[in-house]
This record gives C-alpha cells, sequence and structure tokens, in this order.
C-alpha cells in the first residue's frame, strides 16, 4: 500500500501540489486573521480593569475550541445562509479555522501583556512614557516570542482542521482523504494524511525559526550570560 | 526646587500613607528620606513625580504647581532611578539611557553622545563597548549603574531616587555610593533620596528627613540627627552606636593634632625620655631625617643609652588626612600604641590621632551649618 501511495504522489505530483497550494491558502488566510484579531482583541482586554471581561473573552474562545469542526462549518454555513451571504466553500472554513486559532494567540498575547515586569513598567511611567507608548514600545515588542508561539500553535492545529474543510468545498489536501474514503482507496487516503502530517511538521519547524528571529535580541536566550 | 505643602495621602480603603508632611527641598541640595519600612517615605517620593497622586497639600518643582503640567512633561523633567532598576531588556543600553531623551525628540547624534558621556561618567568603560549590550548582558552593579545613567538622560535638575543600591552586596554598594557622591559634587542635582539605611543616609544625605508612620519626625542634617534627635523614636532609629556613626562624618584632617611632637632616628635615648617627660607623653613618633614616619618609641623601650633609631617600634597601620574618624579609630585598635601616625604622600609625618582626640570630638560634636530645622 505505501509503494501505491509513493506511486500515486508521483504520478499526480501537479495536481497534490495544487491541493497542498489550496491548503496552505486556507490556512494563512485564517491565521492571518487570528493573529490580527488576536492581537487586537488581546491588548484590548489586557488593559488594567478589565480582568472580568478577559476571563468572559478567554472562556468563550476555550468554548469555541471544542466545537467539533463539522459541527462548526455546519453552523456556519447556517448563520451565513441567513444573512444571505456564500455559505458553501472557503469562507465558512476559513472563518472557523480563524475562530480555532484565536484561542492559543489571544491567551499567550493577554498573558504576556499582563505580565509586564512591573518595576520596566514603573520605570517607564517614570520617565515620562504614555500608556500608548508603554504598549507599543515596551509591552508590545517583550510580548512577542509569546504571540508568536501562540501563533505556531494555531497554525499547526489548523493545518489538521484544515483537511476537513474538503467536506464543504473547500479544497485542500482533504479532497485526497474523502475521495479515498468514498472509493476505498487506502493509498489515496493516506497520500492525504501523509501530506497533511508533513505540511504541520514543515510549517511548525519554519515559524520555530521565525519565533527567534521575531524575538528581540535582548531577551533571547542565547544573549543572556 | 522641591517644596512640599501639608502634603497627605490618604489610599482608597482609609490608610494614612503620608499625613501633613511640609518639607523643602532647596535647588542642588540631596535629600535623603529616611525611616522604617511603611513609614510614607516612597509615597511621598512618588507624589513629587505624581506615581501617586497626592489626596490634600501642593507640591511645588521649580515655582510650579506639580498638577499645572501634564503628567509625561512633569516627568520628563524629573530623573527617576528604582531599586529594582527597571531597564527594558529589549533595548541596549544606548537606547536605555536615551529613552528621556527620544522622547524630548533629541536627534539620534546627540542621543547617542549623551549615552557616551554619562556611561563614562558613571565609570562603565570602553563606553561604545557597554553602548551595544543588552541588559541581560550586565552584572547587577552594572545594570545598576545604567539605570542611574538613564535617569540622567536628559540632564534633569532634579533626580528622584528610590533605594538605587539596596539590592546591592555590601561592597558594590560602598563603591557605587562613593561614585555617585563624587558624580553629584560635579553634577550638582537636587537629589531625593529614599533609604531605610541609616548609615547610608548619614553618608550621603546633605539633609536627612527621618519619617515615622506618615509623618516627619525631624529633619536636619546628617551630624544633627545624631547629636541631637528630636525624641525617643529618632534616637532609637539611629542607634546606641550613633556615636560611632557620628564619627564618619568628620575626616581626620579636621581634629588631628597637626605638626606634632616626634623623636629623629638620629636622637638620643635620653633625649628623647626627658622630650617624653616634658610632654607628659608615655609614646612619641619618630621621623628620620627627611621626616619620613618610621614607627614609635616608647618610654618601655627607650631604656639605657643610645640612638632612637636603634630601639624604634615599628608601624602597623598609618592614616591618612582624607579618612573619616571611624576607620581611623577601627586603625587605632590595631596599632601597636594605640595611636594612630597621619601621613601624606611621602610618609611624611604631618598629624596625629589619639583616643583623646576622638573623646573630645563626641564629647563636642561639630556645630550644624544652619539653625535648626526640626519639625512639629
Amino acid at each position: 500500500m505505501i509503494s501505491t501511495t509513493w506511486r500515486y504522489l508521483g504520478e499526480n505530483w501537479a495536481y497534490v501540489g495544487q491541493l497542498v497550494v489550496e491548503h496552505l491558502r486556507i490556512v494563512f488566510l485564517a491565521n492571518g486573521l487570528a493573529v490580527v484579531l488576536g492581537l487586537a482583541l488581546g491588548i484590548f482586554i489586557a488593559k488594567r480593569g478589565r480582568e472580568a471581561l478577559a476571563e468572559l473573552v478567554l472562556y468563550t474562545a476555550g468554548i469555541l475550541l471544542t466545537i467539533p469542526s463539522l459541527a462548526l462549518y455546519g453552523i456556519l454555513m447556517a448563520i451565513l445562509d441567513a444573512l444571505g451571504l456564500v455559505s458553501i466553500g472557503l469562507v465558512p472554513v476559513v472563518i472557523a479555522l480563524t475562530l480555532y486559532g484565536l484561542l492559543p494567540i489571544l491567551r499567550n498575547t493577554t498573558t504576556a501583556l499582563r505580565s509586564t515586569d512591573p518595576a520596566t513598567l514603573e520605570a517607564g511611567r517614570g520617565m515620562g512614557m504614555s500608556e500608548a507608548q508603554l504598549l507599543w514600545r515596551v509591552r508590545v515588542p517583550l510580548a512577542v516570542p509569546a504571540v508568536m508561539a501562540g501563533l505556531r500553535q494555531a497554525m499547526v492545529m489548523n493545518v489538521g482542521i484544515a483537511a476537513i474543510g474538503a467536506y464543504i468545498g473547500a479544497g485542500g489536501l482533504g479532497q485526497l482523504i474523502f475521495r479515498g474514503i468514498a472509493n476505498t482507496r487506502a493509498d489515496l487516503v493516506l497520500a492525504g494524511a501523509l501530506c497533511v502530517s508533513l505540511l504541520a511538521v514543515g510549517l511548525d519547524l519554519a515559524l520555530g525559526a521565525l519565533e527567534r528571529l521575531a524575538t528581540p535580541r535582548g531577551i533571547r536566550k542565547e544573549a543572556r550570560r | 526646587m522641591i517644596e512640599l505643602r501639608s502634603v497627605t495621602k490618604v489610599f482608597p480603603g482609609g490608610a494614612r500613607a503620608v499625613d501633613n508632611v511640609s518639607l523643602q527641598i532647596h535647588q542642588g541640595e540631596f535629600c535623603v528620606l529616611l525611616g522604617p519600612s511603611g513609614c510614607g517615605k516612597t509615597t511621598t517620593l512618588k507624589m513629587i513625580n505624581r506615581l501617586v497622586p497626592l489626596t490634600a497639600g501642593e507640591i511645588h518643582v521649580g515655582d510650579r504647581d506639580i498638577r499645572s503640567l501634564r503628567v509625561t512633561d512633569l516627568r520628563r523633567r524629573i530623573g527617576y532611578a528604582i531599586q529594582e532598576v527597571g531597564l527594558f531588556p529589549h533595548m541596549t543600553v544606548a537606547q536605555n539611557i536615551a529613552i528621556v531623551p527620544r522622547l524630548l525628540g533629541w536627534p539620534a547624534a546627540r542621543r547617542r553622545a549623551r549615552a557616551h558621556d554619562l556611561l563614562e561618567l558613571l565609570g562603565l568603560t570602553p563606553a561604545d563597548d557597554y553602548l551595544r549590550r543588552y541588559p541581560a548582558e550586565l552584572s547587577g552593579g552594572q545594570r545598576q549603574r545604567v539605570g542611574v545613567a538613564r535617569a540622567l538622560g536628559a540632564d534633569p535638575a532634579i533626580l528622584l531616587m528610590d533605594e538605587p543600591f539596596g539590592a546591592i552586596d555590601p561592597i558594590t554598594r560602598e563603591r557605587l555610593q562613593d561614585e555617585f557622591l563624587r558624580i553629584q559634587n560635579e553634577i550638582r542635582k537636587t537629589v531625593v533620596f529614599v533609604t531605610h539605611d541609616i548609615h547610608e543616609a548619614i553618608k550621603l544625605g546633605d539633609r536627612v528627613a527621618l519619617m515615622r508612620d506618615g509623618r516627619l519626625v525631624q529633619h536636619a542634617p546628617p551630624a544633627q540627627l545624631l547629636s541631637q534627635p528630636a525624641d525617643d523614636f529618632v534616637r532609637g532609629f539611629v542607634g546606641t552606636d550613633r556615636t560611632l556613626k557620628s564619627l564618619r562624618l568628620t575626616a581626620v584632617r579636621d581634629v588631628m593634632g597637626a605638626s606634632p611632637a616626634r623623636a629623629r632616628i638620629g636622637d638620643t635615648l635620653v633625649a628623647a625620655r626627658e622630650a617624653m617627660d616634658k610632654l607628659g607623653k608615655t609614646v612619641l613618633p619618630v621621623a628620620d631625617d627627611e621626616d619620613t614616619f618610621v614607627g614609635w618609641i616608647s618610654r618601655t623601650v627607650a631604656t639605657g643609652s643610645g640612638l632612637v633609631g636603634a630601639r624604634v617600634i615599628p608601624y602597623l597601620v598609618l592614616g591618612s588626612p582624607g579618612m573619616p574618624l571611624n576607620e581611623a579609630l577601627a586603625l587605632m585598635l590595631e596599632s601597636a600604641t594605640g595611636q594612630l601616625a597621619i601621613v601624606d604622600d611621602e610618609r611624611r609625618l604631618v598629624g596625629l590621632v589619639t583616643f583623646e582626640t576622638l573623646f573630645e570630638r563626641v564629647r563636642r560634636p561639630p556645630e550644624p551649618p544652619s539653625a535648626s530645622e526640626v519639625q512639629p
């Protein structure tokens, strides 16, 4: 079976490549949105005096993550349909993955922004930095590693969930798996699963490298003596 | 320069942290806010740059009510250094020092030159090497220096310091204090310095404001705080060894008997004995022909005939004119004769400190330069 899988991948590399591109498009779109939303929302709820709101938002994001992806696709399709919008294909899948990706990014952003060393903040305030200057020049740069770690987690998770998006016509590597199941072609299922796994591992490594690059030099571990 | 008028701080919940404190700090003065923890000294300091809003009273900085300025403008005019330092870990030393200059819109070249000069002032040399480093690459003492350099970043006239040397090992702390005194002599900032350490307060302050339970108990120069404590609390706080502490405030040169009587190595023992009889002394310092101090001659060893040079008791310790009296006392306890010879850089005998000198000093402490300013 492994050999038929290899043969299939060898003979259909252009098609499989196209599926990989589709898959990545879904994941990048969704996680791009999740990072923007997560950062904005994280900064908003990390402010002092919004602890209760932060609890609520993080709890909600946690609940979202427990909804099985197929069910969430179904719910989103119904909502989009009721609003008279495109209810099938890319749109509901990207929305669902954005919601899934939100939790790790949001949680890490909020925690990191809240855990800035109080002495650093006091020094900044005492020198006459405004709250906005403190946020953008100190707290956000110091939160970058945590935000990147959250993004990495969300990305790897979403590569897997995106495969199910093929079921509602979003394309991507899930197509191979679903076609294999429908036609009892185990080699197709395996080919799809293999590609999804490789993609997840590859993205994880790439984002790990990016995480190091994006970390301000002074707080990288190797900079410490 | 800084004036607190009946300043009171009541925290939400009713805790009265600072209670009706009035205080004047002159331009170029080093004012220490001293007291046990919870006495309100840090709160008082933080009200000056409005990190803590005041409940009642007024604070004026250079003729202006601090509430008439925008809070960020006020703080950018006042240097601020804290015990935890709070350097920004993602910024280089150069960027950290240039934070306020950058907020004030100084051009990059001027910021860099300023950071360079400040590192040299604080003894972090070669400055170019330190400019590029990150806080994580510095030792605790070095970080503290950078913290002080950062507080001086935009050359503010006023410096607020909250136990800046509190978290450093005693040896480094002592050195930082000495260096800061040297720097302060050069730059003459108006400094408000919070500490709970009486030694630090006495060493650094021009005047010390001692606080207890939010109230100002005594505001006086260190010598006066030690010699005329306002009440039992002050007496207890400065400690039963306040006499010893006060010795630190006087330099040897101010009390030493100048050009003391001496024997020469070429004198005869007979002459030395006669000199001791005449002066009523049992010990004399001995100098050679160039007046270099070589040791002691005492009645017990100056017996028989011969020359002083043959019986000289070698010295174990030497004092210098700039030495504080507490150090002189410590050396005297180690000296074979219970006296301390004070010598100049060429080891020429220029003075002598005896226990009588110290008794005299302790019995008649120096007059404080200004009239007493004890607050009710």
